[in-house]
């Protein structure tokens, strides 16, 4: 039992004992017992109505005369309320600093419940998808922003993958957006401004485009004085050899160009139509026969481990082989071999360029497909290549959904290896084949 | 969702149709769209490939009508909807018709998008179809948003937008015979791009009926074929 607890007790007690005894000098215990009690009573009603009023009011100053219990209770009372009114008061002003700061993100973002309902978004998400906040609360959020592919990435629920999708407001803007897992059963659809990055990369392209464009013309004409230069019977035979060399010089600007020009109409074409089937294994045969019989070549072989269709683009995919192939050719000693190999299995197909030459250092892997990218700087590049090739196969690839896996050991030899997903892959029933 | 207002039935069933009936309406909306934007897209850049991309997928767009108006049949032979739910069923009948009808449009365009692509550009690449094509598609997203928010000020705004791509059209139309009689040679390329500028204001006109039907759906009124500011001066409260 507390102090005042103890002294409420005690005061009670007292007062009904100091009433019984003035009542006992009269000779009436009882009466004094009973108006001392009556007392005792009125005192606590007295001090529990004016705790119900400052309850009521608010107003605790006029509860300072509280005694005894009363006072403790007040007391503890206060301070409790207090402490609520202060903590309040910090919560409200973390929301609101949490509230500006979600505001103050230049990337929006959309609180979305388990069916892809819109919980709440920030200002960036209203200015740049257009979202109404009030007005748009408990709406599905594809139904807002209409873009299939949105829809898709919803549905998909893969947190790694991102889109790009036209802004809804104003025109020409770009947003790319992706999905992330956020609190119980809850996802967080967030939205960046890519406008800036996407025109940029546009207007590169666009000039890559441009600049090959512009410099072929030129070129056809000296390529073609240096042709009939060329053939003219009355050449100093000092000129013979220069000629021959700006002629050699020539047509390599005229190929880099032309390598250029499919790169820049690559990256700007959408995914490869899913309606052509092409024939693998014949192709694979066919750019052997286009590389075999010649001198220095190695040993060519086709491994078909699958009759499967490729669903895509006939020529582009053959670029791809024919690439691999004169990279292949290129560093295998006459005396290597190179298979060509193309089996499919139940997660999609490969597509497998595979040499015995003299393979890549582990640290050049990841650049190979940088366009002008050379393993060996100080090689001539008198072996033919472009240094655009293999960027070529990368953008083919990218196209087709496929993957582009390099692993190569120095002096064991290099494995170029395709990999298409499923749905870019046919079977053919093994009887149509035979 | 809550706010529509269409949920409040005792059969959850009933709501549950009802509501995958109007995702499945924004859907649709949202393929139009894309189709719709990549047509005009295809257009400026001179882009055949998509163009014809466009072209071969214009059956998606028909598949989900067929889709969406077999179920709204299922409803109404299952469910007898009345009042607002009716009203919804048929303003959906209707709204998907002129979504497949926008769609066939961005076929066309994305055909005579091919053509023009192989044939001589004018030095603005086609600036003023651009402009046309991106007023028609907003008119479009706004339409389909005032559907999705059942917001009838919106679609009032929307509707009203069809005025200006009339007139947008008009000029285009008038320079299109001016270039015509200038230089006969290329009649064969500005009639493709009278075609297109066609296609758009037509777009246009079916984004103001599917405005209409919002407005049908929301306040149970028919605006057809009024002009907009009588009918908008009532409240938009009436029902």
């Amino acid at each position: 039992m507390s102090e005042a607890a103890r002294k409420t007790v005690l005061g009670i007690v007292l007062i009904l004992a100091i009433g019984a005894g003035i009542g006992w000098m009269y000779g009436r215990p009882e009466t004094g017992l009973l108006i001392a009690a009556v007392a005792c009573l009125l005192w606590q009603i007295r001090q529990l109505l004016s705790f119900e009023r400052a309850l009521r009011t608010g107003d605790f100053d006029d509860f300072r005369h509280g005694e005894g219990i009363w006072e403790q209770m007040f007391s503890r009372f206060q301070f409790e309320r207090d402490r609520a009114v202060r903590r309040k008061k910090e919560y409200r002003g973390l929301l609101r600093e949490i509230r500006k700061s979600t505001n103050a993100m230049p990337d929006g973002a959309v609180i979305l419940d388990a069916d892809n309902e819109i919980v709440g978004c920030n200002r960036a998400a209203k200015e740049l998808a257009g979202l109404r906040r009030k007005k748009d609360r408990g709406q599905r959020v594809d139904n807002i922003l209409r873009d299939p592919e949105l829809t898709r990435l919803l549905l998909a629920n893969d947190y790694t993958a991102t889109i790009n999708m036209a802004s809804p407001v104003g025109h020409g803007g770009w947003l790319n957006c992706r999905v992330v897992p956020y609190g119980a059963d809850q996802k967080l659809l967030l939205m960046r401004d890519v406008t800036d990055r996407m025109r940029l990369s546009k207007m590169r392209r666009d000039f890559v485009a441009n600049a090959s464009h512009e410099l072929r013309s030129p070129l056809t004409v000296i390529s073609g004085y240096l042709d009939t230069l060329a053939e003219a019977e009355d050449m100093p035979a000092g000129w013979i050899k220069p000629v021959m060399q700006m002629q050699a010089q020539a047509n390599r600007m005229k190929m880099i160009l032309g390598e250029l020009l499919q790169l820049s109409r690559l990256e700007a074409a959408g995914p490869a139509s899913l309606d052509d089937t092409i024939d693998v294994v014949q192709l694979l045969e066919r750019s052997k026969q286009a590389f075999e019989g010649h001198a220095h070549v190695a040993a060519i072989g086709v491994l078909a481990e699958s009759a499967a269709r490729l669903r895509g683009n006939q020529s582009e995919i053959e670029t791809v082989v024919v690439n691999l192939l004169s990279n292949a050719v290129r560093h295998t000693p006459r005396d290597g071999t190179i298979t060509l190999a193309w089996r499919s299995g139940a997660k999609g197909a490969d597509l497998i360029v595979t040499d015995t030459g003299e393979g890549i250092d582990a640290e050049f892997i990841p650049r190979l497909t940088e366009r002008f990218f050379r393993v060996d700087k100080g090689r001539s590049r008198d072996d033919g290549g472009t240094g655009l090739g293999l960027a070529i196969v990368k953008h083919v690839l990218v196209r087709h959904d496929a993957d582009l896996v390099v692993s190569s050991e120095p002096g064991r030899g290099s494995t170029f290896r395709c990999r298409f997903p499923a749905d870019r892959v046919v079977d053919v029933p093994i009887a149509e084949v035979s | 969702m809550e706010a529509s207002g269409y949920t409040d039935h005792i059969s959850r069933r009933f709501n549950k149709d009802i509501e995958e009936l109007r995702n499945k309406v924004l859907a649709m909306g949202g393929l139009v769209e894309a189709q719709l934007s990549k047509a005009v897209s295809a257009i400026v850049s001179g882009d055949s490939e998509l163009g014809l991309k466009v072209a071969n997928d214009d059956y998606r767009v028909n598949n989900l009508e067929v889709s969406i108006d077999e179920e709204c049949g299922r409803i109404l032979a299952t469910r007898s909807p009345a009042a607002s739910d009716l009203r919804l069923i048929v303003a959906i009948i209707k709204t998907i018709t002129d979504l497949e009808r926008i769609g066939d449009e961005a076929e066309k365009i994305g055909y005579l998008a091919a053509k023009l692509a192989v044939m001589d550009r004018p030095p603005d690449s086609y600036s003023e179809l651009k402009t046309l094509g991106n007023h028609v598609s907003h008119m479009l997203r706004d339409a389909m948003n005032a559907f999705a928010r059942l917001d009838i000020n919106d679609a009032y705004d929307v509707a009203a937008e069809d005025d200006r791509v009339d007139e947008e059209y008009e000029a285009l139309t008038r320079q299109c015979i001016t270039f015509m009689m200038e230089d006969p040679r290329s009649i064969k390329r500005v009639m493709n791009v009278t075609w297109v500028a066609r296609s758009l204001e037509r777009i246009g006109d079916h984004a103001k009926n599917i405005c209409e039907y919002v407005i049908y759906m929301v306040q149970g009124k028919d605006v057809r074929h009024t002009a907009y500011s009588e009918s908008s001066d009532l409240s938009p409260d009436a029902d």
